[in-house]
């Protein structure tokens, strides 16, 4: 096979996700004013690469542990319970500003935090990451050794990090500030700047981590084992490969990923409040793997992947905000929603059957071409701006025709087979 | 059978019209007038209306009130007419939401106004956001809750809604008069660091003064199951507690609900801010003792009133709003209506207690000024 067509047939995944990328882009920049000018267009790619790299570094992390036949569903929570360290840390190392008392016991003062010495973010940091790496040992631990599914030991995590963060939080401000509170403000100038000048750094860190998963997966044996193991555990665990020591690995990775984005994400808010912060980020550094190529059953994806997919739904994300100018926030779920399950879909169409495959079989697919036809219909309606009733019996109709054609197509087909 | 990579392209190209037809929900039904020309140093000039946009720190029915106001102003001010729109939008009870959100505000062509009710008033970034709107010309204003006035007054240009602190004095001089031999009781509310909250809990506990003791102050970050958790276990670790503070709309039916189902309303009295709809039926079966009311009607009317007058530089609704503006002292500060709403009968608070400023309602009465606005909250 000629060289050309090789690289194609391997990467048809990522070239596929690239030149989807490029359409929305490309789609977004006609129609939004915010492309046409240059501090729009710098603007706008300061944001979607800011904002896919701090949920791609998680989403990598997240990979792993699908490829290696996990789940982690902790990331979230983490993220939440990392900032909450990071922040406390950083509150506690910080020396006292005179200017302020605390309105309980005027001897004490709040910590000042405008302007920080370098070394405490630094510390604050590699506490945060030490205190990630025991989670994620804590989950290989209840994974491997107490043996419960990957899904419960870090859903258990899912609920009870955030917990633990919510009280963390009130006896840290209470020690510093003479008062519970549910949140931490931090003021540097130099933390906060990531929301601003300092947006390349989250960027530099998501390539750099990429760059070392790929080496990881690609170039070692390690790697290879990982693909092993996520495409069947015991066969891996009877060819002489050590498990659990991937496992703890994986979990490891993925946790310290959450950890690292829990940190850049306080920062680029500038305050943490564990009670919210990355409430159901889990869901979309799954959603980034698995648009970006990962199979849930385990052994399949690439960081190529992944980085695409997660670029491609930050850039999705990112147009819904500048194109949807009335009640963006609400479309953001149903175009998102929509696009995993059609990612998800059309690579289901790489198995056997593809388009031949009935879709529509039975009373089951009779019901689904009503429904696929009635969720048409209302999307259409919601995004018309004007004769919403109209357009969205039109789209109904109109799918209507073509999904029940596809059903009676197949229908005619299975009777022919069986004659 | 499709290749799966032109399958993808396929997809994103579906998503993709999908965003087209979005866009077509900017679309204004009536055309752009020369009126809504937007002053120097506005953005880049797009071709459609101008739009006025308020941003909320979450999704409450306390703001379809203020929706409800802001669209009146929109009609009539007449102001489609004058080539401008106004777009309502919802934050999430999150920092970064309205970080989030504010920086697509600074890259859309057509914002001219925001009002924004900040979710954390001490928030640096928050505040470089709504700095760098103003540096683009885009008229910056705070409703309902403010920035932290000392620190940051300067990344808005004036604060309009319930002079918070006001607000929580006459809940706790209500406070009082149902109580005169004092109470111990908490506050529930879903950001106690927000500056609203922070000044209507102060302005409670100098208004009801000695002889009340703070139990717990307790927040939910927005979660009504947390809010409704929260009051159950301080009725558990304190049944000594003998009243319950709502400070933001949702919580009080919750307070309601488990005071109802524990059946301790003799034991407990039920004080709150705002009319949810929930908290005026409560209150119609005795089952709330007083209501302390903003107008978030008025500071959505208002709101959009005074955006479009710095936009179009209009001096005399400016001036007749903000008489003695300075960002110093109060000039910068329009404070909105404040009524104290208490049952039909056999409530021991009477109009007499406060000042000028604050309107007293009786249930049925409010009931029928809303009626009158179509409103079944405030």
């Amino acid at each position: 096979m000629p060289p050309v067509s090789d690289f194609f047939r391997k990467n048809r995944n990522e070239l596929g996700l690239a030149a989807a990328v490029l359409i929305v882009v490309a789609m977004t920049a006609t129609l939004s004013g915010a492309y046409h000018t240059a501090a729009g267009r710098t603007e706008t790619a300061r944001i979607i690469f800011r904002e896919a790299s701090m949920l791609g570094i998680f989403a990598l992390g997240a990979a792993v542990v699908i490829i290696a036949g996990g789940i982690d569903l902790s990331a979230g929570s983490l993220i939440a319970f990392s900032g909450t360290i990071f922040f406390g840390v950083v509150i506690m190392l910080a020396p006292d500003d005179p200017g302020t008392r605390w309105s309980s016991d005027p001897q004490h003062h709040f910590p000042q935090t405008d302007e920080l010495a370098p070394w405490i973010p630094v510390v604050a940091l590699l506490v945060t990451l030490a205190i990630a790496f025991l989670v994620g040992s804590f989950h290989t631990w209840l994974i491997t050794v107490i043996e419960l599914p990957p899904f419960v030991a870090t859903l258990a995590s899912l609920v009870g990090l955030r917990s633990l963060a919510r009280l963390l939080i009130q006896d840290i401000t209470a020690l510093e500030y003479g008062q519970r509170q549910s949140t931490i403000t931090i003021n540097d100038e130099l933390l906060t700047s990531i929301s601003r000048e300092s947006w390349w750094v989250a960027c530099l860190i998501w390539l750099v981590l990429s760059a070392a998963l790929w080496l990881l997966l690609s170039r070692t044996i390690v790697g290879r084992h990982l693909y092993a193991m996520g495409g069947n555990e015991e066969a891996a665990r009877l060819s002489g490969i050590r498990t659990d020591r991937l496992k703890w690995l994986a979990y490891c990775i993925s946790s310290m990923t959450a950890g690292l984005a829990g940190v850049l994400y306080a920062c680029y808010i500038g305050t943490t409040s564990p009670a919210t912060d990355g409430m159901g980020y889990e869901l979309n550094a799954i959603a980034a793997a698995v648009v970006g190529g990962c199979s849930l059953t385990g052994g399949i994806g690439t960081i190529a992947g992944v980085m695409l997919g997660t670029l491609f739904l930050r850039v999705i994300i990112d147009s819904v905000a500048k194109l949807f100018r009335s009640q963006p926030d609400l479309f953001e779920g149903l175009v998102v929603g929509m696009l995993v399950v059609l990612a998800v879909a059309f690579n289901q169409l790489r198995g056997a059957g593809g388009v031949r495959k009935p879709y529509f079989p039975g009373a089951l697919g009779l019901l689904n071409v009503a429904i696929v036809s009635a969720l048409a219909g209302v999307m259409t309606a919601l995004t018309s701006s004007d004769a919403k009733l109209r357009n969205g019996l039109l789209v109904v109709g109109g799918t209507l025709v073509v999904l029940g054609s596809r059903a009676i197509a197949e229908r005619l087909a299975s009777r022919r087979s069986t004659n | 059978m499709i290749a799966p990579n032109a399958a993808r392209v396929v997809a994103a190209s579906f998503v993709a019209l999908f965003l087209a037809a979005g866009s077509g929900c900017s679309k204004s039904p009536a055309p752009m007038a020369p009126g809504g020309a937007a002053p120097a140093g506005t953005p880049a000039a797009s071709s459609g209306p101008k739009r006025i946009v308020i941003l909320t720190n979450g999704p409450d029915p306390f703001w379809d009130t203020c929706e409800a106001g802001a669209k009146a102003a929109e009609r009539e001010l007449k102001l489609t007419e004058a080539g401008f729109v106004v777009d309502f939008q919802r934050g999430d009870f999150t920092d970064k939401k309205q970080i989030d959100m504010l920086k697509q505000y600074t890259l859309a062509t057509d914002i001219v106004g925001v009002g924004i009710s900040v979710f954390g008033p001490q928030n640096r970034n928050l505040i470089e956001e709504l700095r760098k709107l103003q540096s683009n010309g885009v008229k910056v204003i705070t409703i309902d809750g403010d920035v932290d006035r000392e620190k940051f007054r300067d990344a808005r240009y004036a604060y309009l809604g319930t002079d918070n602190l006001v607000g929580g004095q006459v809940l706790g001089k209500a406070a009082k008069a149902l109580s005169p031999d004092g109470a111990k009781f908490a506050f529930f509310v879903g950001n106690v660091g927000a500056a609203n909250a922070k000044d209507r809990m102060a302005g409670f506990v100098e208004g009801a003064g000695s002889g009340f003791t703070e139990l717990s102050r307790l927040d939910d970050g927005g979660d009504r199951a947390k809010a409704r958790a929260n009051v159950e276990s301080t009725l558990d670790q304190h049944a000594d507690c003998t009243m319950l503070a709502g400070i933001w709309a949702y919580n009080t039916p919750q307070i309601v609900s488990v005071v109802r189902d524990r059946q301790i309303r003799d034991k407990v009295k039920v004080v709150c801010f705002d009319a949810a709809e929930a908290s005026i039926r409560e209150m119609g079966e005795g089952n709330v003792d007083v209501m302390v009311v903003q107008n978030p009607y008025q500071m959505g009317y208002e709101g959009v009133k005074l955006l479009q007058a710095l936009v179009a530089d209009d001096q005399s609704v400016i001036s007749a709003m903000y008489p003695n503006y300075s960002q110093s002292g109060t000039g910068d500060i329009y404070s909105t209506e404040l009524r104290v709403v208490v049952p039909d009968t056999g409530s021991t608070i009477a109009p007499t207690l406060f000042g000028e400023g604050t309107d007293y309602f009786l249930h049925s009465q409010f009931l029928e000024w809303l009626k009158e606005r179509g409103l079944s909250s405030s």
